[in-house]
């Protein structure tokens, strides 16, 4: 597919502008080796999930949120393929999708939020404000709790009950579908809540760093847990630190580092790495 | 060592999974679900059976008709109701046409009612009925998968008349609501059995 430059009757224009527009505030924004090389992986990512107009859908699932209702899902929703386990009592989806994210997690633990998810991407590009609030620990278990509910609600309701209120459902698929044709639609009634949601989303990403990651995302809290027992770790020599706590400064997550390096929470983005002037942290595969 | 074993044995779960679950995925995955994006797509309200493929569709010239629906339309007046697992939008639809004592039974096991007799219902989930749901495609305006979509077709001397909208049948976006789809498929019996007076 050719670019022909007239982006209004182009159906991939929701998808090549943002990119062209991201990669620009990028650049400037990820400094650092493992930056750079992070910047590289998000803007594949962002393309791979969007690859179905060269690929077709396919029956893989994405090991991050991204909505397969979007134009050119490639993947499924881990969150839809675990809300139709429940609604459809198909309970064999939920083998493919408890082994794919014990594999991809025991790995890399959470470094998917870090490398590859287009809405971990989107947050690192709005660069939301550093926050102290005390109740951040406490709302940290809110992705936790919106997790444990998504199955009885998907049981008991027989719905996608996430999926009808979801705010990535509605900025990577119903926003995409309405620019590629304003007029084209009728809304059901879960049209405004979407889109509430989806406001939502926006003050919760410019207000905080990773604020939908921190507090509400349940792909995160599915994958978070992982990061004691993967792989890849973020390995911390107390030795060389000198205490200058450069890398709790930089930390999108805001996680307690240099102390807290075995976090559920952090998202293996390697910012810390990358700031921390004595070499006291470092990626490490570990059996 | 014992990373290992955590290792292979998701490893093990994830093959397996990958298995007996890939295509289901695939299919949910192909399938676009109206009700999930909150939104469905208007329609051109029902003026008159089309032949060949209306301005709004992507494709031009007749239809590719699968075989199984020219056959019924031989006999019958067909009405194919493709549906979604989950799907909210189908299911209201249903459950309207059930009040409406158009159809009995479930989306899975839903027949006619005797009412309705002259006509050949095809109630298809889209994503797993892998002989059936792919007509989809043909009906949709731009050639996708979007459900619910229901279809209307006959046969009247050798020619497939046929009129077809995706989203809910609730009566906005020049959808029709249940009674005006039931005086649709009234008019293809009239105009298939020549009954207008
Ligand atoms: S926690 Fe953030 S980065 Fe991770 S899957 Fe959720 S939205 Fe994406
Ligand atoms: S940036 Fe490095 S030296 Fe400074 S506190 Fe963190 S680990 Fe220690
Ligand atoms: S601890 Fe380091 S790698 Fe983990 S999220 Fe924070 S900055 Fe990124």
């Amino acid at each position: 597919m050719i670019c022909n430059l007239n982006c209004a009757g182009c159906p991939l224009a929701y998808l090549c502008i943002p990119l062209a527009i991201g990669a620009f505030i990028a650049l400037k924004r990820y400094r650092g080796g493992l930056q750079k090389k992070r910047l590289a992986s998000q803007l594949s990512f962002l393309l791979i999930s969007n690859a179905a107009f060269v690929f077709g859908a396919t029956g893989l699932i994405y090991t991050y949120f991204y909505c397969w209702e979007s134009p050119y899902a490639l993947m499924a929703c881990p969150i839809g393929v675990l809300e139709h386990a429940f609604a459809d009592r198909s309970w064999y989806l939920l083998v493919y999708l408890a082994g794919l994210i014990g594999f991809a997690c025991i790995i890399f633990g959470r470094a998917a939020c870090g490398w590859a998810c287009p809405i971990g991407f989107l947050q690192d590009l709005a660069k939301g404000r550093r926050t102290k609030s005390k109740l951040d620990s406490k709302m940290r278990l809110l992705k936790y709790a919106i997790l444990l509910a998504i199955p009885p609600v998907c049981y008991l309701t027989e719905k996608l009950a996430y999926t009808d209120i979801c705010p990535i459902g509605g900025l990577t698929a119903t926003l995409p579908y309405l620019a590629m044709d304003p007029n084209g639609y009728t809304f059901t009634v879960f049209f405004i809540p979407k889109m509430i949601n989806v406001a939502g989303f926006f003050i919760l990403i410019f207000l905080m760093t990773r604020g939908w990651c921190r507090h509400l995302c349940p792909v995160g809290a599915m994958m978070a847990q992982f990061n004691k027992i993967s792989l890849l770790q973020l390995k911390y020599y107390e030795k060389k630190c000198i205490k200058c706590f450069k890398c709790a400064g930089v930390c999108p997550m805001q996680i307690n580092m240099p102390y807290d390096n075995r976090s559920g929470e952090c998202i293996r983005c390697g910012k810390c790495i990358d700031i921390c002037p004595t070499n006291a942290l470092a990626f490490e595969f570990r059996w | 060592m014992k990373k290992a074993i955590y290792l292979v044995a998701a490893l093990i779960i994830f093959a397996a999974g990958a298995n007996i679950a890939y295509d289901s995925v695939k299919s949910l995955n192909i399938a676009r679900c109206l009700g999930c994006i909150a939104m469905e797509p208007k329609a051109v309200k029902f003026e008159e059976f089309w032949v060949e493929y209306p301005d709004h569709y992507n494709n031009k010239g007749i239809p590719p008709h699968p075989d199984w629906v020219v056959n019924a339309s031989k006999q019958k007046v067909v009405m194919l109701f493709f549906w979604g697992p989950s799907c909210e939008p189908c299911e209201r639809q249903w459950e309207a046409m059930k009040k409406a004592d158009l159809v009995k039974g479930s989306e899975e096991n839903g027949s006619i009612t005797a009412n309705f007799s002259y006509i050949q219902l095809f109630s298809i989930n889209a994503p797993y009925d892998d002989e059936k749901g792919e007509a989809i495609r043909i009906y949709t305006p731009k050639g996708d998968t979007g459900t619910p979509t229901t279809v209307i077709l006959f046969e009247k001397n050798g020619t497939i008349y046929w009129y077809a909208f995706s989203g809910e049948a609730n009566g906005e976006g020049g959808r029709p609501d249940i009674n005006e789809l039931i005086n649709i498929l009234e008019k293809a019996k009239e105009e298939k059995y020549d009954l207008q007076s």
